[in-house]
């Protein structure tokens, strides 16, 4: 590269202002200049900095894709988290997105996924996308989502002061790592490559050419394309680090300039690399001594939207397949009777269908008798151990308080369900069991009306174990008379599995026949 | 995305149903299109059934890597023109926070479902609390005004969903849902009118053409951007070459640090919202004519206040009843008027005392106000919610057990 005559002179500050005006710094000459936004020119960087070539290479190689390939830009989104690199949205005459730190792969994704036409561009920097994003970054690599991820890596956190950063080398220096880095640095290529991508590439600013023809590349790409741009930071890295030294700070055009030298020197172009020999080395000082580049994997594979695309008929199927159950619902006609507040509470072990069956009674009060349900079950630490707990509350009023208070009736089929449950029930409630389950204690309360049936055996008998709920229900059914025995039946063909609403409402009638012997002959 | 949906796939009719379930269903009739979301007791039952549903309608579900990540990506598909929820709980919610304040600082129409559960930290993952409700007001960072409504059941929880997203849209900032573990984990009849009666709000929106993008501001209007105002949003793809940014901005969405375009940005997020409470402040009220102490509360601690409201006033206590449907913006105006009127307000709520401090701040003094609390993991037991009424009125609290 020539020894440029680079002077410092007509340095502008570049902190803490924002070009908020009109500008003249877009003349219309000069060919990018439809892509930039001249208004917010100057930019913030540093001079000497790598993020006006990577910008440069990004316009164009933007350039190249609307005029041979037919690209419409105004489909063309950028996102950016914080950062340097993050003002890169703010810049570009793109619709643009400068998101929170670390958050642009997230933001992207839901940009992309709302709408599949457009082209998402993440670019940012190396603590944004490897650092606070590190998460964001492997997951969309994961998904293969089609989106571009640039990553800008200046090797520190420039904007606030030159950090020390996930991708700083070891032993170098940051304002934070004066003793030399201790960590050791992700190698971007290798972390996306197991993270799934399938895109990989890595240029420094000074392959301006190559950078660009990579990035027309990625872009085209239809995945997860991940390009990482290495940049100079001629303000923050190069003040601590063997590469600058010597170099003069006020003249930060030059600090930068021989930085992109030094990575040029370095540089070792090997298209092709396998990502895990890709590591950027270093010396003792943590002073850079190899950058491998090119394009190290270009291989598509099956991409996320298609994936989704081919979902979504299935879905559509299932979506048929239930309307038409949902359209075969027969009317009941509306109950002219007063149902009083009436607790249930089930209670049993896993696998008995005890949530199912409170929520067979719950849908047949709501939904088929028209009355006020509220069905709840049991959550966490209950729920374990293989206990099953549900609850329902009917009546004619709305429910105010939908947990039981004093339960007033009980469906049980375990012992254990019959310890935990009984003391709790309402002074002359109504309890029914399995007999073939449950044993009535001794000191069995006198209080309570205590109805049995041998709800699995009769179920088995009936050639499915698993209906001994639905037993259960007919003989709540026919005893407790809260709810209609036609809404019960139709809450139960409803719930269960097409195949097996027959032997269920057999199960049921079963149960329901029993209770209404026990309605003639008294209790158990 | 952006073109009109059919009705297919859309459930009406009535249904024994979830109340996180009703949550969903009420998102898909309002048009959402766009769920991204991540597992969380007892938030889950969403995001599963946006899962299934989402694909028959033309929608999209994405399960992210955590609740950052959720509440971005609806922020994204919002800019692509989507109509976009996530859900979640306490820990998630926290998560949230960051990008929730994104989203109020790009004018981001889209919904978050919180159902709350007890805190802080892990909490009790699986039993119920209302203690995010001052999170909900404040916990993102930075000044501005937050829309909450509180469901009390799950009928609630899909007309609320609704109006949630219409009030997303109309004044083009997220908002909340803060229902909680009992009314998302309950399942009750839910009344799904057909499409058709459903009113529906979309975005104010200019579209290709409308305005030259030159001339075009993405977060004001030119011809009405006065106070309270909000400007027609642009999504992408559409050529307006747009930029916007979570820093303080212009009126072109451009960063421009200075202490009046801070005035002037924080003020229209503030004004949109406050200039605006009546049309979006809805309360229930009971008994409020006659009533000497108003009980004030929200979403299932309203609910299972009723019955101890009328024991009450079976024993000649005057109660009413105002059950806040929003939360936020909170209904000052109301709160300090009655204060003028009754001795005491009671403020039952599953937490140490949130909304309490905005009633207690509203009241100024001018009536007690006297909170009935418990910490998570249980709603209010009837009997506590009545013996602080009798309290209240300085009647005796009669020691046999009331029955509902």
């Amino acid at each position: 590269m020539a020894d440029f005559d680079i002077t410092d002179a007509g340095q502008f500050e570049h902190f803490g202002t924002e070009s908020v005006g009109d500008s003249d710094w877009i003349t219309g000459q000069h060919p990018m200049d439809g892509l930039l936004r001249g208004e917010r020119l100057p930019h913030i960087w540093c001079q000497g900095c790598g993020l006006g070539t990577a910008l440069t290479t990004f316009i164009g190689a933007l350039q190249w894709l609307e005029a041979e390939q037919g690209w419409d830009l105004d489909k063309v989104s950028v996102v950016s988290g914080i950062g340097c690199t993050g003002r890169i949205a703010g810049y570009v005459r793109l619709d643009s997105f400068h998101t929170t730190h670390g958050r642009a792969i997230p933001f992207a994704t839901g940009l992309k996924l709302a709408n599949p036409e457009l082209k998402v561009v993440v670019m940012s920097g190396d603590g944004d996308i490897a650092g606070i994003g590190g998460n964001h970054f492997i997951h969309a690599a994961r998904r293969n989502l089609d989106i571009t991820v640039i990553c800008v890596n200046n090797f520190n956190y420039g904007m606030t002061g030159g950090q020390v950063g996930p991708t700083t080398p070891h032993g170098a220096k940051a304002v934070t790592t004066q003793y030399g880095n201790f960590e050791y640095p992700f190698n971007l290529p290798y972390l996306a490559a197991a993270s799934g991508a399938s895109f990989l590439a890595r240029w420094t600013v000074i392959h301006a050419r190559r950078l660009e023809w990579t990035l027309r590349e990625a872009m085209m790409y239809p995945g997860y394309s991940f390009v990482e741009v290495i940049a100079p930071c001629s303000t923050s890295y190069a003040r601590w680090n063997p590469e600058g030294r010597g170099l003069d700070p006020e003249k930060l055009r030059r600090r930068g300039l021989e930085l992109m030298k030094h990575y040029q020197n370095i540089g070792k172009v090997a298209h092709g690399t396998h990502p895990k020999d890709a590591a950027i080395k270093v010396d003792k000082e943590g002073a850079i001594v190899e950058i491998v580049e090119g394009v190290f994997s270009n291989e598509p594979k099956p991409d996320f939207q298609s994936a989704i695309d081919e979902q979504a008929q299935v879905a559509r199927e299932r979506w048929q397949a239930a309307k038409k159950m949902l359209n075969e619902r027969s009317q009941i006609p509306q109950r002219t009777d007063i149902i009083f507040r009436t607790e249930v509470q089930l209670g049993g072990f896993g696998g008995q269908g005890i949530v199912s069956a409170g929520r067979i009674i719950g849908q047949a009060a709501a939904i088929y008798d028209k009355l006020e349900a509220c069905f709840t079950q049991s959550y966490g630490p209950e729920a374990r151990g293989g206990a099953a707990g549900s609850q329902v509350v009917i009546a004619s009023d709305p429910i105010h308080h939908p947990h039981l208070i004093e339960p007033t009736n009980a469906i049980i089929m375990s012992q254990e369900a019959y310890t935990k449950y009984v003391p709790k029930m309402a002074t002359g409630a109504t309890l029914l069991i399995d007999d073939g389950l449950v044993t009535l204690s001794p000191d069995q309360r006198q209080d309570l009306k205590t109805y049995g049936i041998s709800a699995t055996q009769i179920a088995e008998e009936l050639g499915n174990s698993r209906a001994a709920n639905t037993v259960m229900l007919g003989l709540w059914t026919a005893i407790i008379g809260a709810v209609s025995k036609s809404a019960m039946q139709q809450s139960v063909a409803k719930a269960v599995p097409p195949k097996t609403v027959e032997v269920n409402l057999s199960a049921f009638e079963a149960g329901f026949k029993k209770g209404l012997r026990y309605q003639v002959n008294n209790t158990l | 995305m952006h073109s009109m949906h059919s009705h297919e796939g859309l459930l009406i009719g009535e249904h024994f149903l979830l109340g996180d379930y009703a949550a969903a269903e009420g998102a898909i009739m309002a048009g959402c299109r766009f769920f991204a979301g991540y597992p969380i007791t007892p938030a889950t039952e969403v995001a599963e059934r946006m899962s299934t549903r989402l694909p028959q309608v033309g929608g999209i579900y994405i399960q992210m890597e955590d609740e950052l990540a959720s509440m971005n990506a609806i922020l994204g598909a919002s800019w692509s023109g989507a109509k976009s929820m996530t859900s979640t709980s306490g820990p998630g919610f926290s998560l949230m926070m960051e990008n929730l304040g994104l989203g109020i600082m790009l004018e981001t129409p889209c919904v978050l479902v919180n159902v709350q559960r007890g805190g802080p930290s892990t909490g009790l993952p699986t039993l119920v609390g209302q203690q995010d409700m001052m999170q909900a007001r404040w916990g993102s960072h930075g000044d501005y005004e937050i829309i909450a409504l509180s469901p009390n059941s799950p009928q609630e929880l899909f007309d609320l969903t609704i109006r949630a997203f219409n009030l997303a849209e109309k004044f083009r900032t997220p908002v909340l849902v803060m229902t909680d573990a009992e009314v998302g984990h309950m399942t009750e009849r839910v009344i799904i009118p057909p499409p058709e009666e459903i009113e529906l709000v979309q975005r104010p929106l200019v579209r290709k053409g409308d305005v030259e993008p030159d001339h075009f501001r993405i977060f004001r209007d030119p011809e009405t951007g006065d106070d309270g105002q909000v400007a027609p949003m642009a999504v992408a793809g559409e050529g307006f070459r747009f930029h916007i940014t979570g820093l303080t901005h212009d009126e072109r969405g451009y960063p421009a640090m200075n202490a009046e375009a801070s005035e002037w940005n924080i003020k229209r997020l503030v004004k949109k919202i406050r200039l605006h409470r009546d049309e979006i402040i809805q309360v229930e009220e009971r008994y409020l004519r006659d009533a000497e102490i108003v009980v004030v509360s929200y979403g299932i601690s309203a609910r299972t206040s009723l019955w101890p409201i009328e024991q009450a006033r079976k024993e000649g206590i005057r109660i009413g009843y105002l059950r806040l449907i929003t939360v936020w913006p909170f209904p000052a105006e109301q709160i300090k008027a009655l204060a003028k009127k009754i001795r005491a307000f009671v403020v039952p709520e599953i937490n140490a005392g949130q909304i309490l401090l905005e009633v207690e701040r509203c009241a100024a003094g001018q009536a007690q106000v006297i909170g009935v609390n418990r910490l998570g993991g249980d709603i209010l037991e009837p009997q506590q919610v009545l013996s602080a009424l009798r309290a209240a009125a300085g009647k005796p609290d009669t020691t046999k057990a009331d029955k509902c």
